[in-house]
């Protein structure tokens, strides 16, 4: 396929030797990112939103995420583990949460810092943006770097409805290197490590759409640490507290499905799951739903629990995060600490200007050609030849629909002779085929008439 | 480039998939995504107008190099008074219309807003056909 300038970059990708061809995931695949080329899938960068739907789904194990080399923390001095809450879900409750942390010690880390512990000046940040907005009716949370990716594409009418603010990933990350840095360490011998739950959180780290430095030194699957720390678990020390000040119940609430909606005033919406999201950004662009406010929106379900690089079942680590919430809503009771988890000594006006993205830009997927003129040629070929196609969505032409096929073969990218339906070379095949699909079987006419363009 | 797609009575459920396949076609010709909304937000009305009051009908569909053309044809009541009908909040549809979130009275004033030009020729007992235009450049 002809991409031309790529301008995303991608974690996820396809093992050869593991990959049978089998179709299912370019099948799955929400953007249609992907083809079948020498027997293997083949993800086009343009066009992926790194969702992850393809790994979740490969019954071949096939398609896995590149992370960094754990090794990498050993080139700094202070070695941060910057932690989501949902690695916590992960675990049974029998293992409390310090003793999670003290095998991240274990395992080489020097300081933990919980990611959340920002969120509540993010929600504030947040606020601020949609008062400074009030030509924009509805907001949508920038939070699941996926969803970015997929409006871009599929719905780039929605940019502008997108928050511009960075996540509390990046803001968490800034705060962190700001404490050492205070406190006299230098820059260098700072390395920031993140553990993520999905490919979009390792993408939007590795090429933000901001285009600027995210501070991090490197990502950790949640998989490969989850692994590491149930084996030492058993023999831990149990006295390791992260370095952050006590998470409060809505930060720990905020990666779950509706943790952040509840957060703002008004009926705001709550969207999860991919089909969900797509079906909810279709009627948001066609203006079907009225939605003033914001929409919280996570391509996985149950938002981050559900994330590919989980191992707990989303619902048990669901659980796991709400009674870990209700446990700090009763220890913040009882210490009559305040209510609200930052201080702003750490969350400076400075850094809120940090953590403004300048521009997201559309990144249409459907458009065949910047000239007018041009795609309407092509869009009419395109309808005449979807009409030759079968429409069976067989896939053996190693796009995943009979609409791709005729959108590549449009683009330049196949050619029609590689249906299978159109290209029938002996008398023995067209009755094989016919004895299968019946009428469905077109006259070669068409096949000659395409063939000569 | 012709569409064509079948109205049925009553189907609310089914309504929108002339608005969504016009929508997709634009989006791969690269039309102005402002263009884009207006064409949709006027087809799906238009179409709406059409389940909840008439007793079935056709949509026709022409995109050409500068302009969509969409006629929302319907055999059904007519509209007695077209001037009320242009205003908004006026309405005639059923309580069970809506129930489910239609009949607000909208639907000819924002297909007006939408288009670039708008024609309606009605004729009571016989039917209705909108006539919308949307100028690409």
């Amino acid at each position: 396929m002809a991409q031309g300038e790529t301008y995303f970059k991608h974690s996820l990708k396809v093992n050869g030797y593991l990959c049978a061809g089998c179709t299912t995931c370019m099948r799955t695949c929400p953007t249609g990112a992907i083809r079948i080329r020498g027997g293997k899938a083949v993800i086009y960068d343009n066009k992926c939103v790194d969702c992850g739907e393809c790994m979740k789904i490969c019954p071949h194990k096939a398609i896995y995420i590149k992370q960094d080399d754990f090794q990498l923390i050993e080139n700094y001095g202070y070695k941060v583990c910057l932690v989501p809450t949902t690695f916590i879900g992960q675990f049974e409750e029998k293992y409390k949460t310090k003793a999670i942390y003290s095998c991240l010690k274990k395992l080489g880390f020097t300081h933990i810092y919980e990611v959340e512990h920002g969120v509540e000046f993010m929600v504030d940040l947040y606020k601020e943006y949609m008062e400074e907005h009030p030509e924009i009716r509805t907001f949508i949370s920038p939070y699941c770097p996926a969803v970015i990716r997929l409006i871009q594409v599929r719905f780039p009418s929605l940019v502008d409805n997108i928050i511009k603010l960075k996540s509390p990933l990046d803001l968490a990350a800034r705060v962190i290197l700001k404490k050492l840095m205070d406190a006299g360490a230098r820059r260098e011998s700072i390395g920031i490590f993140y553990v993520t739950p999905c490919a979009a959180k390792i993408a939007s780290v590795k090429y933000p759409v901001s285009q600027q430095d995210t501070c991090i030194a490197g990502v950790i699957n949640m998989d490969f640490l989850y692994n590491k720390v149930q084996l030492m678990l058993h023999d831990s020390d149990k006295d390791v507290k992260p370095i952050n000040h006590a998470l409060t119940s809505r930060d720990v609430m905020w990666p779950l499905a509706g943790g952040e909606a509840s957060l703002f005033r008004g009926s705001n919406y709550a969207v999860d799951g991919l089909q969900n999201v797509i079906s909810f950004l279709e009627k948001l662009e066609d203006e079907a739903i009225d939605a003033p406010g914001l929409i919280e929106m996570r391509i996985c379900d149950q938002g981050c629990v559900g994330g590919v690089l989980t191992t707990n079942n989303r619902f048990v680590a669901r659980k796991r995060l709400e009674n870990r919430a209700r446990l700090l809503d009763r220890l913040h009771r009882r210490n009559n600490t305040d209510a609200v988890s930052y201080d702003d000594s750490e969350f400076s006006e400075q850094i809120a200007e940090q953590m403004v993205i300048p521009e997201i830009k559309p990144r249409s997927l459907y458009k065949l050609d910047d000239n007018f003129a041009e795609a309407f040629k092509m869009a009419e070929r395109m309808k005449k030849i979807e009409k030759a196609l079968p429409g069976v969505n067989c896939s053996a032409c190693g796009a995943p629909s009979c609409a791709a096929l005729a959108e590549d073969i449009v683009r330049g990218d196949a050619r029609i002779d590689t249906c299978i339906f159109i290209n029938r070379h002996s008398q023995a095949s067209e009755d094989a085929i016919r004895s299968i699909w019946g009428d469905r079987v077109r006259t070669k006419e068409i096949n000659n008439e395409e063939n000569k363009q | 480039m012709h569409y064509t797609f079948d109205i049925e009575r009553g189907n609310f459920t089914d309504a929108g998939q002339a608005s969504s396949s016009v929508k997709r076609t634009l989006k791969q010709l690269g039309v102005d995504p402002a263009n884009i909304k207006r064409t949709v937000v006027a087809l799906f009305e238009a179409e709406i107008n059409a389940v909840a009051h008439a007793y079935g009908g056709k949509i026709d569909v022409d995109i050409d190099g500068e302009k969509i053309v969409m006629v929302v044809a319907d055999e059904g009541p007519g509209i007695p008074n077209l001037d009320l009908a242009m205003q908004e909040g006026w309405s005639t549809a059923s309580a069970k219309v809506r129930e489910m979130g239609y009949g607000a009275g909208m639907g000819l004033p924002n297909i007006k807003k939408n288009t670039d030009d708008l024609k309606i020729d009605t004729k009571v007992g016989v039917g209705t056909t909108v006539t919308m235009t949307v100028y690409l450049t």
